[in-house]
C-alpha cells in the first residue's frame, strides 16, 4: 500500500521489517540508557511475530522504531522497504497513516469519537476521501469485530474487550499491510482476551497482514510464525512456534 | 488522638497530594496567582490613576468631562474585577475537575462523603490561600516598583498616601471567598454524584447528550471536523463558551469604551470651540480671553480686568461691518465679563405618598446654594458659534430674557436639578436656569446669558468680543485684521486654543488607556490557562493521532481549530455586543469611529488569536517529542 498523500511507494517485495544492527540510547538525567543493542531481526511480509521478554526487555522500543516513531541512534532500519533513518518526520507520519496499523494495550481510542467515528478517522488520516466509502466500509469493520449494536458509543461507554475491538478494527481501516500490537490483551481477562486473539488470527488467516505483537500471551505466542526474546535490549533467540512449545 | 487525626488527616492529604501531582498542582496555582496577582494590580494601578487624575483635574478641566472620564475609569475597574472573579472561579472549577476520578475513586473505596468532603476541599483551600497571599504580595511588589517618576501626570501630582490599601486587602478576600465557594460547590456536586462517572474521567468531561452527528464540513478537512467534535462534546463546552465570551466582551467595552470616552471627551471641546473660528478683541481682552478658554488645559491665574471698559468696547456697528467681508460665514457678537454669583433653589410644592392614601403636600422655601465667581457670556441666540453638548438644549431667540445656560462646573453647587427649579443671582438680578453645557471656557465655570439682557443689567451698548466664523480662506483673514486694526483691535484665530486644550485630553488619555491594555493582557491570560487546561486533559488523544500516522500539519490544524474555533465563536458573539453597549450606553451623545473601533476589534482580536495560535504551535512541538511510551493508560 503507497501513501496517498504523498505519493511514496515503499513496499518492498519479501521483508516487511529489516534491522541491521540497531541500537537506541536514551539520555536519562544527562546519562546515557541503553534500550537496544545491535538488535538484528528480519520479519517476512505475511508473517505473525511475536516479541516477547520481561518489562523493561525494549519491546516498546522496537515497537517505536519499526513505526517510524523513534529512529535507531546506530544501525539500518527498513520498514516496508522504507529507510527509516532517511526519513524525515512529515514523510513517516504520512507512511504510518497508509501503512501501519496500530493496537495498544490500553486501546487507546479517541476519547470523543464514537466507536465507528474512531475506525473512520484512521481513513481520513489515510487521506481516503471517498466518505461514502468510508462509512460502508466503517460499518463492515464494525460488523467483522461484533460491535455493530454499539457503533454509537463513545469508548468511556464501552467495556475494555469491546474498546479493544474497536481498536483492531481501526488497525485494519486502512488497509495497511503491517499492524503492530502492543500487549494487546494484556489489560483483559482470559476470556476477552481469547475473543481478541481470534480476532487477530482472523487478520493472520484472512487479512493475510504481517501481525508485529508484543505480548506475554502465549496463545498469541502459539499463534506465531517467529519469536523474538528480548533481553536486557539485545535479542537473546529467535523461535520457531514448535520449539517454544517443546 | 482523634483531634490529632482530624487535624492531621486533611493536611497530610492535601499535602501528599500536591506534592505528587507535581505539574498539575503547580499549573493551578500559578493560573489562580497570576490571576489574582493582575486583577489586584490592575485595579490598584486604576485606583492610582483615578486619584491623580483626580487631584490633577480638580486644578482645571471641567465637570463634565472629568465626570466622563471617572465614570469610564469606575466602570473599567468594575468590568476588571468582574473579569478577574469569573477566571478564578473558572480555574477553580477545573482544578476541582481534574481531581474528579481521584474523589470517585476515593468514594467508591468507601470513604464516607463529609471527610471525602472535607479533605478535597483542604486540598484546594490550601491552593486557594497561598495564590491569594502570593497573588497579592506580587501585585503589591510590582504596584510599588512601578515608574511612576517618569510619567508627566505623576510627577505633577506626587506620592498619594494609603492609594491601594483597601484594594490590597479586598480583591485578594473576595477572591479567595469566592474561590472557596465554587470549590466547595463543586466538590460537594462531585461527592454527591454516581461513583461510576466520577471515576471514569472520559466520561465526566463528555456531554453524552450532543453525541449525535457533530458538524462535518468536509472542505475544512478532517482536522476541522474532528476539532467539532472534541470541542462541541465536552461538557465544559457551553460554560466556557459562556466565560470566554463574557470576559471578551468585559475586556473589549473597556478597550473600545476608553476610545469612545476619549473621541467623545474631545468631540465635547471642539463642539464648544469648533476650529476655523477667529477671535476680534481688544488686545487685553483677547489675552484674557485666551487665558480663561485655556485654563481648561493650563494652570495659569487669571488677572483681573475691567471688561466692560469703554475702549475693549465694540460697537453694533463695527461688528456689523465684519459681516459684510466675504468668507466670513457667521459673526458671533459676545459680551463677556466676570463677577460674583450666587445660586438659588426656589421655593417649591413638594408632596409625597404616606404609608395609607394621602398626599402630603409641602412647601418647600428658597434655598441659597452658594455663590462664586463665574463668567458671564452675554450671547446672542441666533448667531451663536458653538454646538456645545447640553443637557436640555442651548439658548432659544423665545427664550425669556432672563435665562441663563450653566457651564458643567457649576452644576451640583452653585446650580443644582432639576433646572426648573434653579436660578441664578447676578448684577442683582435673577436668572432662571434652562439647561447645563459642557464648556472648556473658564473650566466650566461659565454662564451664558442672552447679550441684551446683560448689555442692560450693565448698562453698555456694544460687544467685548467677536467670533467669525470663516471659510478658512487665508484673504479673508487679512481682510478681517486690515478691519480690525482699523478700529484698534486684535484678530487671532481660535485653534490654537483648542489644540492646546485637545492636547491636554490626548495627555490625560494616553495615562489612562494603561488599563484597557492591562484588560486585555488579562483576558489574554485567561484564555491561556483555559487552553494549557483543554489540551493538557485532551493531550493523550493528540498524542494516539500521532502515533497513528496524523502528520504535524493535521495535528497543528487540529489543535488551532479547537483553540481558535471556540475563541472565534466567543468573539462572534462577544463583539457585536461591546461595540453596542459602547456605542449606545457608555457616554452620553458619543463621538464614535468606526476607524477606532475597528482598531479595538483588531487589537483584541489579533492578541487573542496571537495566544491561541502561539499555544496551538507550543502544544503541536509538544506532541512532536511523544512516541507510544507517553501515552497513558
Amino acid at each position: 500500500m503507497a501513501s496517498q498523500e504523498e505519493g511514496i511507494e515503499v513496499r518492498a517485495p519479501g521483508l516487511a521489517v529489516d534491522f541491521v544492527d540497531v541500537s537506541k540510547e536514551y539520555l536519562v538525567n544527562g546519562n546515557p540508557l541503553k534500550a537496544l543493542s545491535s538488535i538484528t531481526l528480519n520479519i517476512k511480509e505475511g508473517e505473525v511475530a511475536a516479541i516477547v521478554g520481561p518489562s523493561g526487555a525494549g519491546k516498546t522500543t522496537v515497537l517505536n522504531i519499526i513505526a517510524g516513531l523513534e529512529k535507531p541512534s546506530r544501525g539500518e532500519a527498513r520498514v516496508l522497504g522504507l529507510d527509516l533513518n532517511g526519513s524525515n518526520e512529515h514523510s513517516l507520519s504520512a507512511f504510518r497513516s497508509a501503512n501501519i496499523g496500530f493496537i495498544f494495550q490500553s486501546y487507546n481510542l479517541v476519547s470523543t469519537l464514537t466507536a465507528e467515528e474512531n475506525v473512520e478517522l484512521m481513513m481520513e488520516l489515510a487521506g481516503w476521501s471517498d466518505s461514502g466509502r468510508n462509512e460502508k466500509l466503517t460499518a463492515e469493520l464494525i460488523s467483522m469485530v461484533g460491535l455493530t449494536e454499539r457503533a454509537k458509543h463513545l469508548p468511556a461507554q464501552l467495556s475494555g474487550g469491546e474498546q479493544q475491538r474497536v481498536a483492531i478494527a481501526r488497525a485494519i481501516a486502512n488497509d495497511p499491510p503491517l499492524i503492530l500490537a502492543d500487549e494487546p490483551t494484556g489489560n483483559l481477562d482470559q476470556k476477552t482476551g481469547l475473543e481478541i486473539v481470534k480476532l487477530l488470527a482472523r487478520l493472520k488467516g484472512e487479512k493475510r497482514k504481517t501481525l508485529v505483537v508484543t505480548t506475554h500471551d502465549d496463545r498469541i505466542v502459539e499463534m506465531a510464525d517467529v519469536i523474538f526474546r528480548l533481553e536486557n535490549g539485545s535479542l537473546g533467540s529467535v523461535d520457531r512456534p514448535a520449539r517454544v512449545r517443546n | 488522638m482523634e483531634v490529632w487525626e482530624a487535624l492531621i488527616g486533611p493536611l497530610g492529604f492535601a499535602t501528599k497530594s500536591l506534592q505528587r501531582r507535581g505539574f498539575h498542582s503547580y499549573l493551578a496555582f500559578l493560573g489562580l496567582t497570576l490571576t489574582i496577582a493582575a486583577t489586584t494590580l490592575l485595579l490598584l494601578l486604576g485606583q492610582d490613576l483615578a486619584t491623580r487624575l483626580g487631584v490633577d483635574s480638580s486644578m482645571r478641566s471641567t465637570f463634565g468631562i472629568s465626570w466622563l472620564i471617572f465614570a469610564y475609569l469606575v466602570l473599567a475597574l468594575g468590568l476588571i474585577g468582574i473579569v478577574g472573579l469569573l477566571s478564578t472561579s473558572y480555574l477553580v472549577s477545573s482544578m476541582i475537575n481534574q481531581r474528579m476520578r481521584d474523589i470517585g475513586v476515593i468514594k467508591a473505596a468507601g470513604a464516607l462523603p463529609r471527610r471525602l468532603l472535607s479533605y478535597i476541599t483542604f486540598e484546594a483551600l490550601l491552593v486557594i490561600l497561598s495564590s491569594c497571599l502570593v497573588g497579592a504580595l506580587s501585585a503589591l511588589l510590582v504596584y510599588a516598583f512601578w515608574s511612576w517618576p517618569s510619567i508627566s501626570l505623576y510627577k505633577q501630582v506626587g506620592p498619594i498616601a494609603d492609594a491601594g490599601a483597601t484594594i490590597l486587602i479586598v480583591v485578594p478576600m473576595i477572591s479567595f471567598l469566592l474561590a472557596y465557594f465554587v470549590a466547595s460547590f463543586r466538590v460537594r456536586r462531585i461527592v454527591g454524584s454516581s461513583s461510576v462517572n466520577a471515576i471514569s474521567k472520559q466520561l465526566a468531561n463528555l456531554d453524552l447528550k450532543s453525541l449525535g452527528k457533530p458538524l462535518r464540513i468536509r472542505w475544512l478537512g478532517s482536522a476541522f471536523n474532528l476539532a467539532t467534535s472534541n470541542v462541541s462534546r465536552d461538557s465544559g463546552f457551553n460554560k466556557t463558551l459562556l466565560s470566554m465570551g463574557v470576559c471578551i466582551c468585559l475586556s473589549m467595552i473597556v478597550l473600545s469604551g476608553a476610545l469612545v470616552s476619549a473621541d467623545t471627551s474631545a468631540s465635547y471641546v471642539v463642539r464648544a470651540m469648533p476650529p476655523h473660528v477667529l477671535i476680534v478683541a481688544n488686545a487685553n481682552v483677547y489675552n484674557q480671553y485666551v487665558s480663561l478658554a485655556t485654563s481648561f488645559s493650563r494652570l495659569t491665574r487669571l488677572p483681573s480686568i475691567n471688561y466692560v471698559n469703554e475702549s475693549y468696547l465694540i460697537s453694533l456697528q463695527n461688528a456689523s461691518a465684519f459681516s459684510t467681508i466675504p468668507g466670513v460665514e457667521t459673526v458671533d457678537t459676545r459680551l463677556i465679563t466676570m463677577t460674583p454669583i450666587t445660586g438659588y433653589v426656589k421655593a417649591h410644592l413638594a408632596s409625597n405618598q404616606d404609608t395609607g392614601e394621602n398626599i402630603n403636600t409641602q412647601i418647600i422655601p428658597e434655598a441659597e446654594t452658594g455663590s462664586t465667581n463665574a463668567l458671564i457670556v452675554g450671547i446672542n441666540a441666533t448667531s451663536a458659534i458653538g454646538d456645545w453638548y447640553t443637557s436640555d438644549g442651548f439658548l432659544q431667540s423665545s427664550d425669556a430674557q432672563y435665562t441663563m445656560i450653566a457651564g458643567d462646573s457649576l452644576v451640583g453647587n452653585i446650580v443644582q436639578m432639576p433646572f426648573n427649579l434653579s436660578q441664578v443671582s447676578a448684577f442683582g438680578y435673577r436668572y432662571d436656569v434652562k439647561s447645563a453645557l459642557v464648556d472648556p471656557l473658564n473650566a466650566g465655570r461659565v454662564l451664558y446669558a442672552p447679550v441684551k439682557a446683560l448689555q442692560r443689567n450693565l448698562g453698555v451698548n456694544g460687544y467685548n468680543i467677536l467670533l467669525l466664523k470663516t471659510n478658512n480662506d487665508p484673504t479673508v483673514l487679512s481682510a478681517v485684521s486690515q478691519l480690525a486694526n482699523s478700529f484698534g483691535l486684535v484678530v487671532r484665530s481660535q485653534d490654537a486654543i483648542l489644540s492646546s486644550n485637545l492636547a491636554f485630553l490626548n495627555s490625560t488619555w494616553s495615562h489612562i488607556f494603561l488599563v484597557p491594555i492591562l484588560a486585555l493582557g488579562l483576558t489574554c491570560g485567561i484564555l491561556l490557562s483555559y487552553l494549557a487546561t483543554n489540551f493538557s486533559r485532551r493531550f493523550n488523544d493528540y498524542v494516539v493521532l500521532k502515533v497513528l500516522g496524523a502528520n504535524v500539519w493535521y495535528r497543528l490544524g487540529l489543535l488551532l481549530w479547537e483553540s481558535w474555533g471556540v475563541l472565534a465563536i466567543s468573539m462572534l458573539i462577544a463583539i457585536p455586543v461591546a461595540w453596542a453597549i459602547s456605542i449606545f450606553f457608555l457616554v452620553p451623545d458619543p463621538s464614535v469611529s468606526v476607524a477606532d473601533l475597528e482598531l479595538s476589534t483588531l487589537v483584541s482580536a489579533s492578541a487573542l488569536t496571537a495566544v491561541s495560535v502561539a499555544t496551538a504551535a507550543i502544544y503541536s512541538r509538544r506532541l512532536g517529542f511523544t512516541t507510544v511510551k507517553d501515552l497513558k493508560p
